[in-house]
């Protein structure tokens, strides 16, 4: 099938299979190694990327879903070529160990704060509930969200 | 200092947070193909036939390796060193199979996708045998012919002192089973290999542990020199000791073999949790005797442990169990027997404290059951019996240094208001039917390094570059918990440079130095005290070139904030850039030192752990309402990374307490889905407080011990003390899930009511 969509804010137009997951259009298709798979079946959240505005696991995303739709990846969130605000906030909380979810917490989080700009700790643990971290007992990863919202957000 | 005790951010944080971070998942290398294994769909029996020619039709495939066109070279996953004494039990792929999950064959395609569509078109015609899926179905003797080594390995029988012959003791006797867990590292397993036909090269990428253990055991599967194999240490999303046995690196190594171009294996999450490893459960009966004043006097233990399908590291492990048990206490009289039993299920092996967690789990709750029946309180007894500076381990006599138990338990009584909710809790558990609380503590030790029982050393080399900075040579294995920013904070502080002045990789057998593995707790305490020394001697080589460039003896020299001068002539003055440039032009040598250090000394490192917890009664859920865990680290040398580690670690063995557990069905099929394994997440995790004891008086880095493994290790055992506090129960039967509490809560509740009637 013909594909167009928006990724990280640009048009992307092209062919697929409509049952292509779109962890796989990314990663193996487009290069686009950011976004990891822990567990294909939507437990984990290594995988989380924003589809119009929601935190989504792309291993549960089809291509046929995605025509029209805008995606944003871990690799569309760099301004200017530096970090944004909640990506170096996390890197400064010691929000990151093993790294490996960490794009995935990012994505969940910054999903978060777009709609909800001052969550409470409940809301963000919440909000991460389906994003496992498996070095840390979450504390640095929350503190760094509250941070990123009490600093202006993402 | 100026930065031994802060906190900074891995080395690869900002990588890791844009998703410029490179995985072996994540590599892409010229030519490189994809394998996808074929594993047993029964548990036990022999591949009569394996019919490939559907498979190798299918467009993209290139070629299908198995058990009858591969190496049949027996070896054991768990070697890591030259001529280890192991028993070998398993083969590259396997005709015998012994587990649902067994390697049978690998397709190699040209995608990923192609190559896992393969594997289901080959036919695989089976003659089945029986099956046992646990330890005791093993001894009845049904699997005797698993191995041509047996199915029952005798792994010690070790008695240690003398029982006190007096009156008056008392005794507990428990049983302990632990269940499965997996370790769940976020990434899943990965290994790419390549092979250069005409150099006759094989190279190696994998997050792992030890890249010179890989290189040892591929070595000698594929009858290789090992200067022809090359190890690469990859960014590692995860250990927690899952990746430091080899699983996927053989199939790679054997499939780039065959097609002569680089490989990539990814195991999905399913296979990563059937077909790597797992912990192994384990049968404890245990038999622990006191004094009237709760002083321990004897330890009688039998443990039986489930190897799984092979024996990785089994026998060294159920012998490893005996020696933990003289990490913490003291007391007279110990007799550990230990057994490994292979059944048809997932294979056993390391998890983070190599059996320390188990251990403790089974020791604490006797501790626990003992105070019960003398009527004492449980922190009590563990300050009456715990080790104190000046004890020695019995096993060899070592010395357990500046071990601060009793600090940590007492410490975290206080701050844990210990005395004021025992109260509390009891007037709440008197008015309230449906919800009960109790209050756990559990003291867990650990080691720093493999010294006496294994050989240990390490070696650092640092040279000087023309723009003053030091380049560090050291084979490190980072598993995500950021040793290599602690050995450049360490190095940083030692040399008196910036940090960013100090640079270093991890481990690279073809650049990197000989090097025994990051486990055992031994990287912050024999690698770190390595880069102090070395950092020592790198500034006396410093004085010693000036001295040679200036004139000025030696001992006139200061090596200082990047310059050496003269005490007494300031003007004579060399930046570090002057020095390197000055080496090379007029002394024609490169300012380069390579230091080895052998540890001799490995003090007990303490964690005194204390948890409160809410079981609901009607549903058996049970709710975590304070943790604080108190560790006597010496010196923290990276500290938020020390305390997140040890947050993560309560989360994990409170896991493993209350919910982890894989469950193998009867047919032998495991479950192998994190849709059956639960975690606790972020919404349930409890925000745990961690505090340290700094008072250093070690060998290690600036008076550092270790702190990764130790954190995990009184966990499990203080939050099940804890439940067993609430119910007035004893149950160590791990996990204690709902399930398990309401049946016990049931049980409970028909005998009272036998006894009524």
């Amino acid at each position: 099938m013909r594909l167009s969509f928006i990724l990280n804010g640009k048009r992307k137009v092209m062919e697929t299979e409509p049952d292509r997951r779109l962890l796989d259009l990314l990663r193996k298709d487009l290069h686009m190694t950011g976004t990891k798979e822990g567990c294909a079946e939507g437990e984990c959240g290594a995988c989380t990327v924003i589809i119009n505005g929601e935190a989504v696991h792309s291993c549960l995303v089809l291509a046929c879903q995605l025509e029209g739709k805008e995606v944003l990846t871990i690799e569309g969130l760099e301004e200017n070529g530096e970090l944004s605000a909640i990506q170096r906030i996390f890197v400064e909380e010691t929000a990151i160990q093993c790294g490996y979810c960490t794009t995935g917490m990012i994505m969940s989080a910054k999903a978060l704060l777009m709609h909800n700009p001052n969550p409470t700790e409940k809301e963000i643990r919440n909000a991460l509930s389906g994003n496992i971290c498996r070095c840390s007992g979450y504390t640095q990863i929350i503190r760094a969200v509250k941070r990123t919202a009490a600093e202006g957000g993402c | 200092m100026r930065y031994v005790g802060k906190s900074y951010p891995i080395h690869d944080a900002c990588q890791k947070a844009s998703g410029r971070a490179v995985y072996a998942g994540d590599m892409e290398l010229k030519g490189m193909l994809h394998a996808a294994v074929l594993f047993s769909s029964i548990p036990h029996g022999f591949v009569k036939k394996l019919d490939c020619s559907r498979a190798l039709e299918y467009p993209g495939v290139v070629d299908v390796v198995h058990c009858f066109n591969t190496t049949e070279r027996e070896y054991n996953r768990y070697q890591s060193q030259f001529n280890q004494a192991l028993i070998y039990t398993e083969r590259v792929f396997n005709s015998h199979v012994r587990f649902v999950g067994d390697r049978i064959g690998a397709v190699i395609a040209e995608t990923e996708e192609a190559a896992r569509e393969a594997v289901r078109l080959i036919q695989v015609e089976y003659e089945e045998l029986p099956y046992s899926l646990d330890v005791f179905e093993t001894l009845k003797g049904t699997i005797d012919n698993v191995h041509p080594s047996g199915a029952v390995f005798e792994c010690t029988d070790m008695v240690t002192g003398t029982m006190p012959e007096e009156e008056d003791l008392v005794t507990v006797d428990t049983v302990t089973d632990l269940s499965r867990i997996n370790h769940i590292c976020m990434e899943t397993h990965v290994c790419v290999a390549d092979y250069d036909q005409y150099s006759g090269e094989l190279t190696i990428y994998s997050p792992n542990q030890t890249v010179y253990g890989i290189r040892t055991l591929i070595g000698d599967i594929f009858q290789m020199d090992y200067s022809k194999v090359r190890v690469i240490k990859t960014t590692m999303g995860g250990s927690f000791g899952g990746k430091q046995e080899w699983v996927l690196e053989p199939v790679a190594a054997a499939a780039a073999i065959r097609v002569k171009r680089p490989v990539k294996l990814v195991y999905n999450r399913s296979e990563s949790m059937i077909s790597t490893y797992g912990r192994s459960p384990m049968h404890f009966q245990s038999s622990f005797t006191f004094g009237r004043d709760g002083s321990l006097k004897g330890v009688d233990c039998d443990l039986l442990l489930d190897a799984g399908a092979y024996l990785g590291n089994s026998i060294n492990y159920a012998r490893t169990v005996g020696h933990k048990l003289f990490r913490g206490y003291k007391y007279p009289y110990c007799h550990f027997h230990s057994r490994a039993v292979i059944t048809n299920t997932i294979v056993s092996g390391a998890f983070r404290g190599w059996t320390s967690p188990e251990a403790t789990i089974m020791f604490e709750h006797n501790m626990n059951m003992g105070a019960r029946a003398l009527n004492m309180d449980p922190v009590d007894i563990r300050l009456k019996n715990v080790m104190h500076p000046g004890d020695a381990d019995p096993l060899g006599n070592i010395p357990i240094g500046n071990f601060r138990a009793d600090e940590a338990l007492r410490q975290g009584r206080e701050h844990f208001f210990w005395d004021r909710r025992k109260e509390e809790i009891r007037e709440f558990n008197k008015k309230n039917r449906r919800y009960k609380r109790g209050l756990g503590v559990a003291l867990g030790a650990h080691v720093n390094g493999f010294y006496p029982s294994k050989t240990d050393y390490a070696r650092v080399d640092m040279r000087l570059t023309e723009t003053g900075s030091v380049q560090m040579n050291i084979t490190l294995h980072d598993h995500g918990c950021g040793t290599v920013t602690a050995m450049q904070m360490i190095a940083a502080e030692a040399l008196g440079i910036p940090m960013e002045q100090v640079s270093l990789g991890e481990g690279d057998t073809k650049y990197t130095p000989l090097d025994v593995g990051c486990f055992s707790s031994r990287t912050t305490y024999v690698q770190g005290q390595t880069v102090c020394l070395c950092a020592e001697k790198f500034k006396d080589r410093l004085k010693e070139d000036v001295s040679a460039l200036s004139g000025l003896p030696v001992s006139e020299l200061v090596v200082e904030n990047n310059l050496v001068y003269g005490k007494y002539h300031p003007e004579v003055c060399y930046t570090w850039s002057r020095i390197a440039d000055e080496c090379q032009q007029k002394l024609k040598h490169e300012v380069f030192v390579s230091y080895e250090y052998v540890p001799d000394t490995n003090p007990g490192v303490a964690g005194a752990h204390f948890a409160m917890v809410e079981v609901d009664t009607f549903t058996g859920m049970t709710k975590i309402l304070d943790y604080l865990a108190v560790h006597d680290i010496g010196q923290a040398i990276n500290r938020e990374m020390c305390v997140a580690q040890t947050q993560g670690a309560v989360i994990m063995g409170a896991g493993a307490a209350l919910l982890e557990h894989v469950v193998t069905k009867v047919s032998g099929r495991p479950m192998g889905s994190l849709k059956d394994y639960h975690l606790i997440n972020c919404f349930e995790a409890q925000d745990v407080r961690v505090e340290l004891i700094e008072d250093g008086g070690t060998e290690g880095p600036y008076g550092a011990k270790s702190i990764g493994e130790v954190c995990h290790t009184p966990v499990t055992a203080a939050v099940v003390g804890a439940v067993n506090d609430a119910l007035k129960s004893d149950m160590n039967q791990i996990p204690l899930t709902p399930d398990v509490i309401c049946a016990y809560l049931d049980e409970q509740e028909k005998k009272e009511r036998e006894k009524e009637a």
